[in-house]
């Protein structure tokens, strides 16, 4: 029987054979990746990665107007209130209705959505047996 | 043939080396003058009986074993070196300290099946003997036949032909043409100049109650370059299309079937109208309630379902109009396939055979996990990861996910995900991998920031920064890339990559045009969208329109972004 100071010096040798093999492994196909013109051009992914925690680091930046301020104009020299003024006829039901309260009040024109109720009169109940 | 690429990129080179029918973005290093010698008028049989001792392990590499399980000695040293080399021209073995004795020049790496010079003490590569190591690789892969490598691509895949480009012009009947049938705009009341200075189609759209949801992924599609070109060359003219149902609808007694194309059709001509009024989208939301009777109601949607559903329902209209049925993946169906519509492949691999079954299945987006990279690299595939070290944390990229989306998933861990091989004719652990097999015109990445769990009945929000390039090359993620990477990137034309390598080359570099973010939390948040004209950025907030540097772009957190194929993008163009 071998003893324990062999088994040791066996383990290691085979360990570094298989380390030494996985590194060949590993060499032979970065070889081949490289000369193949396979590989990453990990320049330009470096130089992405820096402009972008340069820009994360201006927008953290408290004192940055630009990232965080409220608006005033857009481009085009416009102001706009918080809740659009704009006032349209509705294609369900032809009231006029201020643009910004226009969903909810879609949804329950158009009898969808959970706070709605459908309201059943005698001409939409016959209409829905017709289509059915 | 050159590329119009700002830096350099490894395709500069293939343009260089005048090789034809090559593998997407391969390079075929010419050969060492020893190389080329031996292979002097012997061609592929150069390599003679060595190559008919190609021993293929399921999923792993060839090696060479003239006997099975021969163990190889260096006949000068009588080592079991890490490298032994068998000679392509007589039976000697070296390892690599002999080689440069022995008297022939060329052998093979008998573990690595890599062709080696000794008199250039380097790995040495030849196109004829890696065809043959790949063959022997994918008989292995298939019942007996070349399936997944040359499997018969999805029947909808048509090879889009490639027309050059050819600047138009209108002739003098044409001009009459368009002057008879055509109003002019009418101008801006305040300085028109100052209007025009920037691209037409920008534009704000009234929030009509949370529905920033749908304002921000309009404000994408807007700027979608062909689905804008679609719609503004009157390619689904809605008075002609509402004339044609108008009869139809009048027998059926069903007066509110509305086409989601042709409020499309109104959005563009609204926001291309050179008026800088913000535009309310209200009838586009009643034509949208109607067909997603199930999204309909006032509580802020999610934009991706939106997208999602939006293209179903301009499909869908087209679709019932022209009686197409088309399937989904060639694109052929509705303008909305057309633009953003892929052939996804999937691949499953018993781990105990080799045996490999690929299924193909259209998609219109990709969506991605949000995981951070892992610290160490993949080696197999084409790709090597970078370490992103920044802020000592490594950040996730788009890249990343992309890199995660196509790699190899081992799945088999429970009983009942085990895969059934047709060859082993049991179930077995298998790798699932997923691959490009048809790049979309635009590409949709979603990120999965809203994780929903049915079981833990909580819904969360990923709050976690990803970053995304102006600038992306999908070719790693091709299935003829991801075929190549699996086969140990031996030169040979895998799957796809044939007579459309030129194409691929090309299509597959995209520019990003529109970012949509998401900033606050789960039900309570904003939907914002970032637009790049003529290489500036455009913040779209709802009805405020506002111009942005860059570098904010860079720094937000993307929910969704939109990128273009390269040669359909505009960099610097006039007004558009």
């Amino acid at each position: 029987m071998s003893s324990p100071a062999e088994n040791t010096q066996l383990a290691s040798h085979l360990f570094d054979e298989l380390l030494g093999s996985i590194i060949m492994d590993v060499s032979s196909e970065c070889h081949r990746i490289a000369r193949l013109g396979l590989d990453r051009n990990l320049d330009d992914e470096e130089e992405e990665l820096k402009l972008s925690a340069q820009a994360r680091a201006r927008v953290a930046d408290p004192s940055n107007s630009e990232a965080n301020s409220k608006y005033v104009v857009d481009i085009f020299g416009q102001t706009h209130p918080p809740v659009a003024t704009e006032i349209f006829d509705c294609m369900n039901c032809g009231r006029a209705i201020v643009a910004g309260r226009f969903a909810p009040h879609l949804e329950k024109c158009m009898g969808k959505g959970r706070k709605a109720r459908v309201k059943s009169t005698r001409s939409s109940t016959a209409a829905a047996a017709h289509n059915r | 043939m050159s590329s119009n690429s700002d830096h350099q990129t490894h395709h500069d080179r293939s343009f260089v080396s005048n090789q034809q029918h090559q593998s997407t973005a391969v390079i075929v290093p010419p050969p060492c003058s020893h190389l080329a010698e031996f292979k002097a008028g012997r061609g592929v049989a150069a390599f003679g009986k060595l190559l008919e001792c190609i021993q293929v392990r399921p999923l792993g590499r060839a090696s060479v074993r003239r006997q099975a399980n021969e163990i190889f000695h260096c006949g000068a040293c009588g080592q079991l070196s890490l490298r032994l080399y068998a000679c392509v021209s007589c039976p000697a073995i070296v390892c690599e300290i002999h080689a440069p004795d022995h008297e022939h020049e060329i052998s093979i790496d008998v573990d690595r099946a890599e062709l080696f010079c000794r008199s250039c003490g380097d790995q040495v590569y030849d196109r004829d003997f890696d065809s043959a190591i790949v063959l022997s690789q994918s008989a292995a892969a298939t019942l007996g036949g070349c399936n997944s490598l040359c499997a018969p691509p999805p029947e909808n895949l048509r090879k889009r032909r490639r027309v050059d480009y050819r600047p138009w012009t209108p002739d003098s009947r044409e001009r009459a043409l368009l002057g008879s049938n055509s109003t002019l705009l009418p101008g801006n009341d305040e300085d028109t100049s100052s209007n025009w200075n920037f691209p037409v189609g920008l534009k704000g759209l009234n929030n009509l109650g949370n529905t920033c949801f749908m304002n921000s992924v309009l404000q994408a599609l807007l700027h979608t370059p062909p689905l804008r070109n679609y719609f503004l060359s009157d390619r689904h003219n809605r008075f002609v299309c509402q004339q044609k149902n108008g009869a139809h609808e009048r027998k059926n007694k069903n007066p509110q079937r509305l086409c989601l194309a042709c409020d499309t059709d109104a959005l563009f001509s609204a926001v291309f109208s050179g008026d800088r009024k913000p535009y309310s989208p209200a009838r586009f939301l009643y034509s949208w309630w109607q067909h997603a009777g199930n999204l309909a109601n006032y509580e802020m949607q999610d934009a991706h379902e939106f997208f999602i559903s939006m293209l179903d329902g301009i499909h869908e209209k087209v679709e019932k109009d022209e009686k197409k049925s088309h399937s989904q993946g060639s694109g052929e169906c509705c303008i909305a396939h057309r633009v953003f519509s892929g052939i996804l492949r999937s691949d499953v691999m018993c781990t105990a055979c080799g045996f490999t079954s690929t299924t193909y299945d259209p998609c219109i987006d990709i969506s991605l996990d949000l995981i951070p990279p892992e610290p160490s690299g993949r080696n197999t595939n084409t790709n090597t990861k970078t370490k992103t070290k920044i802020d000592s944390q490594l950040t996730p990229t788009l890249v990343g996910c992309l890199d995660q989306f196509t790699r190899p998933e081992r799945l088999g861990s429970d009983s009942d995900q085990k895969f059934f091989c047709q060859r082993c004719k049991i179930r077995q652990e298998s790798l699932k991998q997923m691959s490009i097999r048809k790049l979309p015109l635009v590409s949709c990445f979603h990120i999965k920031r809203f994780e929903h769990s049915p079981v833990k009945k909580l819904s969360r929000k990923v709050d976690r920064y990803m970053q995304f390039p102006f600038s992306l090359d999908m070719s790693p993620y091709l299935s003829s890339s991801i075929l190549r990477g699996r086969f140990g990137n031996r030169i040979f034309a895998f799957d796809g990559s044939g007579n459309e390598n030129e194409e691929q080359d090309f299509s597959s570099e995209f520019e990003l045009f529109a970012v949509v973010t998401h900033t606050g939390k789960l039900d309570a948040g904003h939907y914002v969208t970032y637009l790049r004209l003529s290489n500036e950025w455009y913040k779209c907030d709802d009805c405020w329109v506002t111009r942005v540097n860059e570098s904010i772009v860079r720094g937000v957190q993307g929910y969704m972004m939109f990128y273009v194929q390269k040669m359909l993008f505009y960099k610097a163009t006039d007004k558009i």
